[in-house]
């Protein structure tokens, strides 16, 4: 319901700007950016596919607009922490790259601007933005937050089964597991020998323990980690199974798989020593190409696998808002850098170059399907994703932290499914207690 | 004399040191000390405030702080003692006389593995000790230890990085305190008695004393600092088996963004390295 209001409150302001603009002239990126032609736009980029597409692009538009794009570049393990400061000492950011469990952090702190400041400018909001045609659950998920939207989807990831056909036929299997139970069951033993493994689940202490490993086993198996009123729900039976199930399936996972983070598990399977991964769609292009893996020809990709609770695949990806600490003109310069680039008319593009579009128009041709296998799986998990499979809350951060920790003990067998999760549930209970998500001072929003 | 050199003069001198001493150290340490009695997160600037020895308590009986200050002397405790050992053995062989341009060569050499950047070692420490495709394991006969992802591994992993980094700075300190005991009394110490053990306990300890009790104070700050080699090795994990005292306080202050928090650790730490100098001084000196 709440998304449906801020598509249509958004759509709203989006088409009367637009209707205003279009009687009055036809509007153009050229001159819309002509008075801030020379303004520097300074944003983080990530060292990953998307933003590699991106920056090969941004010739173009420096060129049409005499923008400068200033693209600040570092791994996704310092992004926060570089961002944070950066906001909180008044630098020289304008764009907020967001990965969607820090948009709550990000607009509670009012450090980035909604873009209906933008949209509902007649000269810098494009006529042909349309941000309908976004996936709806990734733009309330990347760019929305307690009704407002903040930032537009850029690098956009769905977790998806990559699995290498040529090691499954060769098992004796036409096609991938259906399901968690079979991955474990009957795919494990089978293509565990040799050296081999059947499957590898990236576990490393920092948010891939928390994202990729933690949450993508509780939500299958109808777990969570909070209840409606925001305690613990770790040491429910669903939550306990689908952490059991993790230490289960452990046997058919390479030796010190908690070390393994998405390069290592990528690489992997790009060698040929893993039949199947659950990685994001953004690692697509690194699997399928001969240069950086021995068995592009092999790749197949599907959905993740169902639990008991159904697909309940992982949800990541970036947004982009402007920074409310930039000035006025490079606020509107940022705008127009975050609407060229998330646009419809640069979505194929874009994706050709390796990037992963949120545009729902970008995947109508089914032909697309054939060059990008990873096409209709993708499109299948933005139907039904969980927008907080991770929480979303200012708060993430420190709780992040206690996952990562306790997460990693469990699968170390350091502590059991059911120690891990108590501790984990009483340190997550007490940094929302001192938030005030229990007196009542924060509303309980994801 | 002392009339000749005027206060001002004295502080053209000294005054450029004292400024540039309290502006990168003094200043950061009071707002550590002041961020440290607040509830200051990064994110939540709206709701600095103050807060008293809350921080203070909450570190006191964090049991993670404390495991965490555990593991990093169990570290230190386990590589010193290799260190001084092999730094000894390395600057006894090279406190014999002749083969003097080897000696020089090796000396040159010492200083190598201190001159890496620490966050180098760990980078290196990736590669060589890779699983699959690492140099340490193909040395081990093609061996399939698991060291990165292994708690026990990586910590033996960390404590072989910081021998091998930190051993020959203690051997040149012991060379250097070796060159310090006069030749003629050391010559008359071997005529007396054919053991190299009489020699080294009752002539050469006496000298090489101070340079311990300075290797001791150096080492115990570098490990209770020891960050950057194990943040890009290992990350504190796996788990928490490599987290030692400063990655904590990193992750606490900069991931979890608890500034008050990481401050009042990091002023505990810091008193409990000026309390520990204190005793190695006044227990070690005593014997000199």
């Amino acid at each position: 319901m709440k998304l449906r209001n801020i598509l249509a409150s958004t759509a709203l302001a989006a088409g009367l700007a637009m209707g205003a603009v279009s009687s009055a002239h036809a509007w153009s990126l050229k001159e819309a950016a002509a008075p801030y032609a020379g303004t520097t736009v300074d944003v983080v980029f990530l060292l990953r596919p998307g933003y590699e597409a991106i920056e090969a692009m941004l010739p173009a538009f420096e060129e049409e607009t005499g923008i400068k794009i200033n693209i600040i570049k570092h791994p996704y393990e310092n992004a926060l922490g570089e961002q944070v400061r950066d906001f909180v000492a008044g630098g020289d950011l304008d764009i907020a790259l967001i990965d969607l469990v820090w948009i709550g952090n990000f607009a509670e702190n009012e450090w980035i601007v909604p873009i209906d400041k933008f949209t509902t400018n007649p000269d810098l909001a494009d006529p042909n933005l349309d941000i309908n045609d976004f996936f709806p659950l990734v733009l309330n998920a990347f760019g929305g937050w307690n009704g407002t939207v903040y930032g537009l989807p850029f690098d956009n990831y769905s977790g998806l089964l990559f699995y290498n056909r040529c090691m499954l036929e060769e098992a004796g299997f036409d096609g991938p597991p259906a399901t968690w139970q079979d991955l474990k069951d009957v795919y494990g033993p089978a293509l565990t020998k040799d050296g081999k493994y059947a499957y590898a689940l990236q576990s490393k202490r920092n948010e891939t323990q928390s994202a990729d490993s933690f949450a993508r086993v509780i939500w299958p198996f109808g777990g969570s980690f909070l209840d409606e009123n925001f305690r613990s729900n770790l040491l429910s039976a669903e939550s306990q199974a689908g952490l059991q199930f993790r230490q289960d399936l452990m046997q058919y996972m390479p030796d010190g798989i908690v070390a393994y983070d998405h390069a290592e598990t990528v690489n992997a399977f790009a060698q040929g020593d893993v039949a199947m991964i659950t990685e994001w769609s953004a690692f697509y292009s690194t699997v399928v190409s001969a240069d950086t893996s021995k068995v592009a020809d092999c790749v197949e990709i599907a959905p993740e696998p169902m639990g008991p609770a159904g697909r309940k695949p992982a949800l990541g990806g970036f947004s982009l808002a402007v920074a409310s600490q930039a000035d006025e003109d490079e606020q509107a310069a940022a705008w127009l850098f975050i609407q060229w680039a998330t646009s419809k008319a640069n979505a194929a593009e874009y994706l050709e170059r390796g990037g992963v579009p949120a545009r729902q128009s970008a995947y109508a041709d089914p032909a697309l399907a054939e060059t990008y296998k990873f096409i209709p799986a993708l499109v299948e998990s933005w139907q039904d994703g969980v927008p907080e499979f991770r929480p979303r809350f200012a708060e993430w951060p420190e709780i992040t932290e206690i996952v990562q920790e306790w997460g990693t003990k469990m699968m170390l067998g350091e502590v059991t499914t059911e120690e891990g999760a108590q501790i984990l549930g009483e340190r997550m209970e007490a940094v929302l207690e001192e938030a005030g998500y229990y007196s009542g001072d924060k509303p309980l929003a994801q | 004399m002392r009339d000749r050199v005027s206060r001002r003069t004295i502080f053209a001198f000294i005054g450029p040191s004292i400024i540039a001493l309290a502006l990168v150290g003094i200043a950061p340490l009071l707002y550590a000390g002041w961020t440290s009695l607040h509830f200051f997160n990064l994110t939540k600037l709206r709701r600095v405030k103050f807060i008293g020895l809350e921080n203070y308590g909450t570190v006191l009986t964090d049991p993670v702080f404390w495991e965490a200050m555990g593991r990093t002397f169990f570290l230190l405790a386990s590589a010193l003692p290799i260190q001084v050992a092999l730094g000894l053995g390395i600057a006894l062989v090279l406190h014999r006389p002749g083969l003097t341009l080897l000696k020089t060569l090796t000396r040159l050499s010492l200083v190598l593995p201190m001159a890496t950047t620490y966050a180098v070692v760990g980078l290196l420490g990736q590669v060589m000790f890779n699983q699959k495709f690492g140099v340490v394991n193909q040395l081990l006969g093609g061996a399939d230890i698991n060291w990165i992802g292994d708690s026990t591994n990586a910590f033996i992993m960390i404590i072989f990085w910081d021998v091998w980094q930190w051993t020959p700075f203690v051997a040149l300190v012991l060379l250097a305190g070796l060159s310090m005991v006069p030749g003629e009394i050391e010559e008359a110490a071997r005529l007396e008695s054919k053991s190299w053990w009489v020699v080294l306990r009752y002539v050469q300890l006496p000298f090489l004393i101070p340079g311990l009790v300075a290797v001791l104070i150096l080492r115990t700050a570098d490990t209770l600092k020891l960050f950057d080699m194990v943040f890009t090795l290992t990350r504190g994990g796996p788990g928490s088996s490599t987290e030692f005292i400063s990655l904590m306080i990193q992750r606490v202050g900069f991931r979890a963004f608890d500034q008050g928090l990481a401050s009042a650790q990091a002023i505990i730490l810091l008193i409990i390295t000026i309390v520990l100098a204190q005793i190695y001084i006044r227990v070690f000196y005593k014997e000199v």
